[in-house]
């Protein structure tokens, strides 16, 4: 006996036009593969050791991109704005669910001081080895995950992380600000940073404080949108 | 004078908020405003006294980073933007004491940062840039348009953020080729450049950056949930959408069209799409009963038209094109901000309550803005359209021709319709009171609309400068391109 | 015969071929998703897919055999023979700007489906269509 299903209109109508357009997608990318001589990122490459960075990727994304990444830190902070907006409710507790698994909160107790600390330590080390702020303000919100499922009392206080984001922010624009009336450039490298200090902790001028605040950030504002999806109405 | 604080200041407002709400009780309100004056005036003075295009140089010089570009079309439309937020932000001040939104504070910096991305894509000169502007444009109009939290609000959202995601996808697409094939993310060195690849390339990355910007332009087949959007979202926001959202993104798809594929065939697909969208627009918008969707489907025959205008790629279509920008803004903010007040009091978003208004005020203002929309002369509707209508015929298009004037029979028919129900003397619902800031605001977009109707001679020189300054490739590249730091 | 095999996937034009024949399968896979499902959270996915499929092609192809990281290490003194840092500086601004709107997105789902109960794009008509 045969379990025949009659696979819907819809289904194969749907792959028949995506397959067409990736085809030809394919067709077009296969025949003209970039084979160019002409790099921005190495022009780049030979400019980076002015600036006193170990890493590469830190300097374009801080400093010769650093417009773009206060645009994406915009991105976050209007995605957490918007998502405590939608999921706000007048009386909100978090779930009071029944006790979590025994290996969770053991685990939790000993793996998040870890993982918060090495998050941090992620953070600060971006300049000088593979790392950064996004990295390292994810791996502190994850942290703070594993905290806010495995225990029940645990809180985060919203007031203390508004604050951090206020701090962060405003400090932000205002190095870019000073910058300008500076050095004439909208976030210009105006503290020292002298070549010899490559590899060192202070080294770069304002790349790495630049990237901690941007860690700041992105911590703390991941950890308010976990914290908000975490909750619930009372009476659901 | 850095017209990086165009950008830099409504970014540190929002990111302050915390600490302006703590001022006073309506701190960060007058803030918010008192912040928008300041750039207004700052963009007023910039387009009195440019005499050559400014470059604003970030961190390092183009072409290994990013550039702020203030030419005449660029200050065009940043004046443009300023002006008309400065427009909604009084008259939602002024009608505070009966409409007030809950999250107030979180209104205003949405609004401020729409306002920011809206002017960031508009002067930036470095693709990626676009794309991260068009990121924050994008997630402050999703919110934006779910603002009320109804399910009709969430459902408009939803839509936008759907539509939204899949355009930059596609746009991500779009960057990343280009990247890969000149290794350069500055937009007039990728203009030198594009003609070295192979013509298939050019033209997939060509077709990408269509379908990417489509969705956000508003273009035939990409527009299937615009005018739910318009419908679920409230009649400020709407306002917003359509007089400065769509309009930003308009200007950047064809100044990068116009950078990359000067005068190709390619454009000649681009008139027959707008054409088509047009009609399609016009014939929906008949049979509308809801009030904002039926001005949503007005709005897309308008943003079909001015595609039209701009595919057509000559300085005199693209002078037409700016006019027709101008007087659709200014129009468009008076009607929605007139429905915003209207709907709330009378409680309906049906057409009926045009037959119904009695207010004299809101009705004149109403027809003088429809009737700019529709073309009549002495509106500054008649004299961008007007003007395409002559360029297509000095150039035989007699069927794009014949489609315009078919397209305008249909809007005459709404139009007046809708004019007709105002002025009938029928049951008239209870009389309405606008306060004195509401109504300064509207009597000075109205007079700003027949002022350009009348006397188009007053910003004829700034237009010309600003198309030429649009079209020309080598304009720009020279702009770029002969920076030294 | 394993050295033939192995040495003409070695190329370089493979290896490129396959970059691409496998992103464009993800990218075809996630637009597949996108046009066919209905529920919220597999068009999410669908877009998320997608996206990753595009950053897949970008790195991949923007790769170059024989030079290293762009950073300095054990042995590394000077930025010579590196790998570009702007693909890898574009796509860590990319991801987290899709991570961002996507989690918009499910927050908004979530809240309409705790006030109407609906979770197919199909069935949300309340706005006239």
């Amino acid at each position: 006996m045969s379990l025949k299903r009659t696979i819907p209109m819809t289904t194969v109508s749907g792959f028949a036009v995506s397959a067409f357009f990736v085809v030809t997608i394919l067709n077009i990318l296969i025949k003209n593969m970039p084979s160019n001589i002409y790099r921005a990122g190495d022009e780049l490459l030979k400019l980076n050791s002015s600036e006193g960075v170990a890493n590469a990727v830190t300097t374009v994304v801080v400093y010769f991109r650093g417009f773009d990444t206060l645009g994406e830190i915009a991105v976050l902070f209007i995605a957490s704005l918007g998502i405590g907006l939608v999921l706000k409710s007048t009386t909100k507790e978090k779930i009071e669910s029944e006790e979590s698994n025994f290996m969770l909160k053991t685990g939790a107790k000993l793996l998040s001081p870890i993982i918060l600390i090495f998050g941090l330590y992620i953070m600060i080390y971006g300049h000088l080895s593979v790392g950064g702020g996004f990295q390292g303000g994810v791996i502190i919100a994850s942290g703070v995950l594993l905290l806010l499922t495995s225990s029940n009392h645990f809180h985060i206080s919203h007031r203390v992380v508004e604050r951090l984001e206020t701090f962060a922010g405003v400090s932000y624009v205002m190095i870019g600000l000073i910058g300008l009336i500076v050095m004439d450039s909208f976030l210009g490298n105006f503290l020292p940073h002298n070549i010899s200090q490559m590899g060192l902790l202070l080294s770069g001028g304002i790349i790495p404080i630049i990237y901690i605040i941007v860690g700041i950030k992105v911590g703390s504002e991941m950890s308010v949108i976990v914290d908000n999806m975490l909750k619930r109405d009372i009476d659901d | 004078m850095s017209s990086i604080y165009f950008i830099a200041l409504p970014l540190l407002f929002g990111f302050a908020v915390p600490i302006l709400s703590k001022i006073g009780k309506d701190g960060v309100a007058y803030t918010s405003l008192a912040m928008q004056t300041l750039l207004t005036l700052l963009s007023i003075t910039l387009a009195l006294k440019l005499d050559s295009p400014i470059v604003e140089v970030i961190a390092i010089a183009p072409p290994l980073g990013i550039a702020l570009v203030v030419d005449s079309v660029s200050i065009l439309f940043v004046t443009l933007f300023t002006s008309l937020t400065l427009a909604t932000s009084i008259y939602y001040m002024g009608g505070r004491d009966k409409i007030k939104y809950k999250n107030e504070n979180k209104f205003f910096i949405l609004l401020n940062m729409l306002l920011a991305s809206a002017i960031g894509l508009v002067l930036s000169s470095d693709i990626f840039n676009i794309y991260v502007f068009f990121e924050i444009a994008g997630i402050s109009a999703y919110i934006l348009a779910s603002y009320n939290k109804t399910p009709e609000a969430l459902e408009a959202g939803l839509k936008y953020l759907i539509t939204g995601a899949m355009a930059s996808i596609f746009l991500v697409f779009a960057i990343a080729l280009i990247y890969l094939h000149l290794g350069t993310l500055n937009l007039a060195l990728i203009s030198q450049n594009f003609n070295t690849l192979s013509g298939e390339i050019q033209l997939l990355i060509a077709t990408l950056l269509l379908i990417g910007f489509g969705f956000k332009v508003e273009i035939f087949p990409l527009n299937f949930w615009v005018s739910d959007i318009y419908e679920g979202s409230t009649s400020l926001v709407n306002g917003l959408f359509s007089s400065i959202v769509s309009k930003a993104y308009l200007f950047v798809f064809f100044h990068i069209l116009y950078l990359l594929l000067p005068h190709h065939s390619f454009t000649n697909f681009l008139i027959y799409l707008g054409v088509v969208s047009l009609i399609i627009a016009e014939i929906v918008a008949l049979r509308q009963r809801n009030i904002k969707r039926l001005f949503a489907y007005s709005s897309l025959g308008q943003l079909a038209l001015l595609f039209i205008a701009f595919s057509i790629q000559t300085t005199d279509s693209i002078y037409a094109g700016l006019y027709i920008i101008l007087a659709h803004s200014l129009a468009k903010m008076v009607i929605f901000l007139s429905i915003s007040y209207i709907s709330d009091r009378y409680g309906s978003e049906d057409i009926e309550i045009f037959s119904t208004l009695n207010s004299p005020f809101l009705k004149w203002v109403l027809v003088i803005s429809m009737l700019s929309l529709l073309g009549m002369p002495l509106f500054a509707g008649f004299v961008g359209k007007f003007l395409l209508l002559k360029t297509l015929g000095g150039m035989g298009s007699y069927g794009v021709v014949g489609a315009i004037l078919f397209a305008s029979l249909i809007e005459a028919i709404y139009y007046f319709k809708l004019i007709g129900m105002l002025f009938n003397s029928r049951e008239r619902g209870e009389s309405i009171n606008i306060s004195p800031t509401q109504k300064s605001i509207l009597s000075a977009l109205a007079i700003a609309v027949i002022l350009f109707g009348v006397a188009p001679f007053i910003i004829s020189d700034w237009l010309n400068v600003a198309s030429e300054a649009m079209i020309n490739s080598h304009i720009y590249q020279n702009i770029i391109l002969g920076v030294k730091i | 015969m394993i050295e033939t095999i192995l040495n003409f996937l070695n190329q370089k034009e493979v290896i490129q071929a396959t970059v691409v024949i496998g992103s464009m399968g993800l990218f075809l896979i996630g637009l597949f998703g996108l046009l066919t499902q209905r529920h919220f959270i597999k068009l999410f996915i669908s877009i998320e897919i997608m996206e990753v499929s595009i950053f897949l092609l970008f790195i991949g192809l923007s790769f170059q055999r024989g030079l290293t990281a762009p950073m300095l290490g054990d042995g590394i003194k000077t930025f010579t023979n590196m790998n570009d840092p702007i693909p890898h500086a574009m796509i860590l601004t990319a991801i987290v700007i899709g991570m961002a709107v996507l989690a918009l997105g499910v927050s908004m789902a979530i809240e309409y489906h705790k006030l109407t109960g609906i979770t197919d794009v199909d069935k949300m008509n309340r706005l006239r269509n």
